[in-house]
């Protein structure tokens, strides 16, 4: 039997035995332990060392507010660091590792820290490192440099490098209650909303419903608390309207009612079943919430608080009333309050010796003289501990006289044996819920305590949450939060009754002992109660620049046992009650919640993608696929040996020469219907539309309203309310919400319906010379020839039994056709093209290729209209109508857009022969050593092989103006410099004579 | 942040876009007047309280709806079409709860 | 006549999107997924005033009676209609060709009709776990007294528009972009691994 443990008790399942390590030396413990309890039972007392002075520190608590046991959790490669113990639940195989220690737990170097402990007090770092005024390592350079050696000496855990193979998932959840907590309250609460009919969902942070009932060691109901809790539970888990939700933390509560939880839901396995998440983060949108989040017990500030062995001691007693471990076998408690003496009387009960039972208050209440003499206790009161003693565990402490009214020690300190300290320092509700939901918490001078706020959202408190720290007042609490939350009266039935050690819930106000020697506030930060006074005197009076200077409350526990503390000891130095300081306002998350809980399924392999029609075909058939925006298109259609370069060259060359097709589903596709079609585009684009023939197809250009290109395409009018707008691939999505708007805000009256219809097309893109033969060959139904098909006509027909839509359009610049066909023809039809151009020589082209094209023609995408550009830079402004307003007109005559010196489209050759780059800067003179004086930048770059020369597409400083001239690219990242042409954007064909055959 | 479209309920905000200041006004389409056009483009109302803001549902319905927000709350205290000629019963409505 | 290919077929899928039982079905995989490759998946729209001239339209060429209210629809199995914007709704049909059944119904007085028979892939997920499934994609409360068969649902799932129909307590057909299809096929099947699917 491991030293610590004891015959019998508490829940866990001593037939079945774990085995784990920590720091690689093999422990057992049982079904139900924490790793926190199965080391206690094993009697490990150092846990860890601390963030700054790297003192040796045990376990402070037993939940999720613990802020020394912090351990690294190894699953293979993975590592997850900062790991409370007391959340671990063990399996076999657990592998836990401690942590911020060299070489070793035991014998660390950087313990040394604790010897100069003035020197890293408050705001150390920022005095020490600001360095020297002047010179090399002048002022935060001095910072930086050292800043390497100290993040390496303070800190916590390490993060790992490994790649997170966890699966993680988001849940989204409706309920009509959400009660938070499953103490007495809790359980109260949901069963009296689930009675009522209300879907309700109950969270517990733990593992056990139940929360203080598995260690309080009352009765309720004539039976063990603990076994009035599983039932509670049990019963509830029979209800169709209740969902239960265990290990689940609800961290964050939001706008509207929506609840953000944790569901750790692997953690405690040895490995997760198939399919299951490690990790689930539930959005929870509940129609009312009730917070029994119970309360956390306080520490009390006095020198040597933090030395292994000194717990708190609701902590203590629940390690032996739920685990069945003995935190100490001569446990000596101090407190400022009752609640001590009814965990001395469990802890007795359980096994140990009280040694003796140390109270600030000098008048106690004959139930707690009985408590004490019950717990055969010495009872100590009016005297305070005023120090501990021993190394890497407690072997006992010192204690004084001790005057609550003024702090003063008095008389001789003596010495008590003991192994445990068990410290309670009052209880503070756990408000961060309600915190985070709006309204400031409220001071209560009696408790000691900050209350919840009044609800400024749908919540209702129950419990110890409300500062109500006896179990009948939860129950009774818990149910009527639980009715009213439901919306129900109910009948009132008989409470459960609970049988309970008597106790004030009211503290004294004592938060500190001012004796000589360390006292911690803040235990995961190493904050002392001299650091806060310190910053005092510093000038730090706020109390939001007190937390940030000396970092009391900002580790990962966020301050959940010293807030308080340090609150009080600020405002003993401000000479102010506690409520006028302040408090601060407690932020989501609640705890540490996993990154990849919140990615979930947004990252890696279920990442939304969106393929063409024809999207296997071209895997198949050799492309290099590009992810383009979340699509993915042909890049090229590389032949072995073949560079980008190279394979881009020999499509375009090809298309050319004899014929090329490309997939152009990606478009996006607008359908635009309705009696008032026409004169909405007419107000949308800047040229007519109106005025287009059913059958033709028409070049439009769309401004916004600031003046400003905004994006452009082909727009073919099928019917006489019926038109097919196609957008860029880029901006499909933008072009469509920008016309929903006009019609829902601004022209209401006009009778349009714009529905998205770019999956509904398959859209292959057939140029070349050839193109036309091509078609000929396999279009059946209608003809291609010049007078059927004339630039920018439509034509329907079939291809290989299949209805298609063809227009006479182009973008290479080549005589091109766009054939649209049903998407689910789209492979059909494209096959079928490929069949037919096979004698015609035609090549498969991707998006380099068709770059290249457009390039040398001169034609603009994204990367020109960039939301800089105006219709004027762009040389379109031939398609600005001044026969009707339309949306920009007015804007984009604008003093700004047409005055001098701004960017132009040209283009540009080099004249090195070299490769430009996108993105290179123009220059008119070059100095490579200090670069500046940019007059341009190149938009879009390529090898034309139809000029046998590296060109780009380029906006320029008044670049028509420059024309003809010489300048230079300037490229100091990718050292390219050199000397290029200024030319016209149109490098190729540009009559176009080609295109229209 | 939840919006109650008044055709698709209360959805997350994340299915919504931010279509602009619902103060604005849009100068008649010939018009010439360019401080009016640039109050229209540029100049917003920046109420600490309730601000009139066009919201789309994007993500649902696709409907532009008129939304009055509190600033400093987020508190949402009415929502409507955009278009007042939408006629159709709201679901939250009709069922006589959100 | 050439068959239309689905986004989900013939393409080179892992196993487990294809047939079969995949993740945890030991004890019977909890959802059934499969493609439901309606002839005909249309798109209505009334102009304002005239949704209830729409609505008998659609009555008249399916049969179906469209229940007052936003989101209502209703299914007998083979044609199926369900609101999903103001004014707007969609309507599918097993058979090809219902958009030339509306074309003297539905006049430009009325409203628009939009084919999307192609643009469109339905997916439907059947069985136990068919909401708790669905829940880890949607923002929408899927429990039957908040989502009534028959009715329909507009929604996403990152970029995916989705809109859902309940076709039955615990079935629902989901109509995505063709283009997302596999995709959302994909991360279907990855989160119903837990529960154990059968894909049909
Ligand atoms: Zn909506």
């Amino acid at each position: 039997m491991s030293p610590r443990r004891t015959d019998a008790g508490g829940r866990v399942d001593r037939l079945r035995t774990i085995r784990f390590t920590f720091d690689g030396a093999p422990y057992t413990g049982h079904a139900g332990d924490t790793l926190a309890s199965a080391l206690l039972a094993n009697g490990v007392t150092l846990f860890g060392r601390s963030f700054k002075y790297h003192r040796p520190r045990g376990v402070l608590t037993a939940g999720v507010e613990e802020p020394n046991a912090l351990v690294t959790v190894l699953r293979g490669e993975v590592r997850e660091p900062n790991i409370a113990a007391t959340m671990v639940e063990i399996y076999d195989g657990l592998t836990a590792v401690s942590q911020n220690r060299f070489p070793s737990l035991a014998w660390d170097i950087n313990a040394a820290n604790q010897l100069g402990g003035k020197l890293l007090s408050a705001g150390f770092y920022y005095k020490t490192f600001m360095g020297p005024a002047i010179g090399p390592l002048k002022s935060t350079r001095f910072w930086m440099f050292c800043e390497h050696f100290i993040r390496r000496a303070a800190g916590l855990g390490r993060a790992g490098t490994a790649a997170d193979t966890a699966r993680y998932e988001r849940m989204n959840a409706f309920c009509d209650v959400l009660v938070v907590g499953s103490g007495p309250a809790g359980l109260m609460a949901a069963r009296a909303a689930a009675d009522q009919g209300a879907r309700v969902i109950l969270s517990e942070l733990e593992p056990h419903f139940g929360g203080s009932a598995n260690w309080s060691g009352e009765t309720i109901d004539g039976m063990p608390a603990a076994d009035w809790a599983a039932r509670a539970a049990g019963q509830l888990e029979g209800y169709d309207n209740v969902r239960l939700l265990p290990r689940t933390t609800v961290w964050g509560y939001y706008d509207g009612n929506t609840l953000a939880a944790l569901e750790r839901v692997t953690d405690h396995k040895e490995r997760p079943g198939k399919g299951e998440p490690r990790h689930r983060y539930w959005i929870i949108r509940a129609k009312s919430v009730v917070l029994a989040t119970g309360s956390f017990e306080r520490p009390l500030v006095f020198p040597g608080n933090d030395r292994p062995g000194v717990m708190l001691a609701h902590a203590a007693e629940r390690y032996a009333n739920e685990y069945g471990v003995l935190a100490g076998n001569r446990i000596a408690l101090f407190t400022n309050n009752d609640s001590a003496y009814r965990s001395a009387l469990a802890l007795k009960k359980a096994g140990a010796a009280i040694v003796a039972i140390v109270d600030v208050r000098t008048e106690l209440s004959s139930e707690m003289r009985e408590l004490a003499d019950e717990a055969e206790a010495k009872s100590l009161s009016g005297h305070a501990v005023v120090a501990t003693e021993g190394g890497k565990a407690l072997s006992g402490i010192k204690v004084q006289r001790f005057d609550m009214t003024n702090g003063a020690l008095a008389g001789e300190a003596r010495s008590i044996q003991a192994d445990c300290l068990l410290m309670s320092g009052g209880w503070s509700p756990t408000i961060h819920l309600a915190s985070q939901a709006g309204a400031k918490a409220e001071w209560n001078a009696a408790r000691q305590a900050f209350l919840p706020p009044k609800p400024t959202q749908q919540w209702i408190g129950a419990g110890a949450f409300t500062g109500s720290f006896s179990t009948a007042e939860a129950i009774a609490e818990g149910r009527a939060a639980g009715l009213s939350a439901a919306g129900g009266t109910g009948t009132p039935t008989a409470l459960p009754v609970v049988e309970a050690a008597p106790g004030d819930p009211d503290p004294a106000p004592v938060f500190e002992i001012k004796a000589d020697g360390k006292s911690f506030v803040d235990f995961q930060h190493d904050v002392t109660a001299e650091d806060v006074r310190l910053a005092h005197r510093e000038g730090f009076i706020s109390v939001e620049h007190l937390k940030r200077y000396t970092t009391l409350g900002m580790a990962t526990d966020q301050g959940k046992s010293s807030n308080i503390l340090g609150l009080a000891i600020m405002a003993e130095a401000l000479g102010k009650p506690i409520p006028e300081v302040g408090t601060t306002r407690f932020r989501p998350p609640f705890s540490a919640v996993s990154i990849g809980s919140l990615a979930a399924e947004r990252f890696g392999d279920l990442r939304p993608e969106r393929l063409t029609p024809m999207h296997d075909w071209h895997v198949a058939n050799g492309a290099t696929m590009y992810s383009a925006g979340l699509w993915y298109r042909p890049m090229i259609y590389g032949h072995a040996g073949e560079t980008i370069e190279q394979a881009y060259v020999r499509e375009a060359k090809a298309t050319r020469e004899s014929a090329g097709i490309v997939d152009v589903s990606t478009l996006g596709k607008i359908a635009v219907q309705g009696p008032d079609a026409a004169e909405f585009l007419d107000r949308v684009y800047t040229n007519m539309f109106s005025t287009l023939a059913v059958g033709k197809a028409r070049y439009g250009l769309m401004l916004r309203e600031d003046g400003l290109a905004f994006d452009d395409g082909t727009t073919w009018r099928l019917g006489q309310q019926d038109f097919l707008m196609t957008t860029t691939t880029a901006n499909a999505g933008k072009v469509m919400q920008h016309l929903e708007y006009f019609l829902d805000v601004v022209w209401p009256e006009l009778r349009v319906h714009v529905t998205s219809v770019t999956d509904e097309w398959a859209g292959a893109a057939i140029g070349g010379p050839k193109a036309r033969a091509i078609l000929a060959a396999c279009v059946t139904g209608t003809a291609v020839d010049n007078a059927a098909l004339p630039f920018m006509g439509i034509v329907h027909g079939k291809i290989s039994g299949v209805p298609v839509m063809i227009c006479r359009l182009s973008f290479s610049g080549e005589m091109a056709f766009e054939v649209y066909s049903g998407a689910g023809y789209g492979t059909h039809v494209w096959e079928a093209l490929i069949e037919a151009g096979k004698p015609f020589g035609l090549v498969t082209y991707g998006l380099e290729a068709l770059g290249t094209m457009r390039i040398e023609k001169g034609h603009v995408t994204g990367a020109e209209i960039d939301g800089r550009t105006t219709a004027r830079d762009l040389h379109l402004d031939w398609m600005l109508s001044k026969k009707k307003p339309f949306i920009g007109s007015a804007m984009m005559d604008r003093e700004g857009l047409i005055a001098p010196g701004r960017l132009e489209l040209v283009g540009l050759i080099s004249l090195d022969n070299q490769p430009l780059n996108g993105g290179a800067h123009i220059v008119e003179d070059l100095d490579e050593a200090n670069p500046h004086d940019s007059i341009g930048h190149i938009t879009a770059c390529c090898y034309s092989p139809a000029l046998g020369k590296y060109i780009a597409l380029a906006l320029v400083k008044d670049g028509m103006a420059r024309r003809g001239t010489r300048a230079h690219i300037s490229d100091p990242l990718r050292n390219r410099f050199g000397p290029v042409e200024i030319v016209s954007n149109h490098f190729f064909d540009p009559d176009g004579s080609r295109m229209h055959g | 942040m939840l919006i109650t479209c008044p055709y698709c309920g209360p959805r997350d905000v994340i299915e919504f876009t931010y279509q602009g200041d619902g103060n604005r006004e849009r100068p008649q389409p010939a018009s010439q007047n360019l401080d009016a056009w640039n109050a229209y483009v540029y100049d917003r109302l920046n109420p600490a309280g309730d601000h009139n803001e066009i919201w789309q549902h994007s993500g649902g319905c696709r409907a532009h709806l008129r939304v009055v927000r509190n600033t400093l709350t987020h508190e949402i205290s009415s929502v409507a079409f955009a278009r007042g000629d939408h006629k159709v019963a709201a679901r939250h409505k009709a069922e006589g709860k959100t | 006549m050439v068959e239309r290919q689905s986004p989900l077929e013939p393409a080179p899928l892992e196993p487990e999107l294809r047939t079969g039982s995949h993740g945890d079905f030991e004890h019977g995989p909890d959802v059934i997924l499969s493609e439901t490759r309606p002839g005909s998946i249309l798109q209505l729209a009334a102009w304002p005033g005239q949704e209830k001239n729409l609505i008998a339209g659609i009555h008249t060429v399916t049969g179906l009676a469209l229940p007052d209210g936003a989101g209502a629809g209703s299914t007998d199995g083979v044609r199926s209609v369900f609101g999903f914007a103001p004014g707007k709704f969609t309507v599918v049909d097993e058979a090809e060709g219902l958009v030339s059944a509306f074309a003297g119904v539905v006049t430009p007085a009325i409203g628009t009709v939009t084919d999307l028979s192609h643009g469109r892939t339905a997916i439907r997920i059947a069985g136990p776990k068919a909401e708790w499934v669905l829940a880890k994609f949607f923002a929408i409360d899927f429990a039957l007294p908040a989502f009534p068969v028959g009715a329909g649902r507009s929604t996403m799932h990152h970029d995916v528009f989705a809109q859902i129909q309940r076709t039955g307590a615990d079935q629902f057909d989901i109509y995505v972009f063709r283009s997302f299809a596999r995709s959302f096929w994909k991360a279907l099947c990855h989160a119903s691994e837990e529960v154990g699917y059968e894909v049909q």
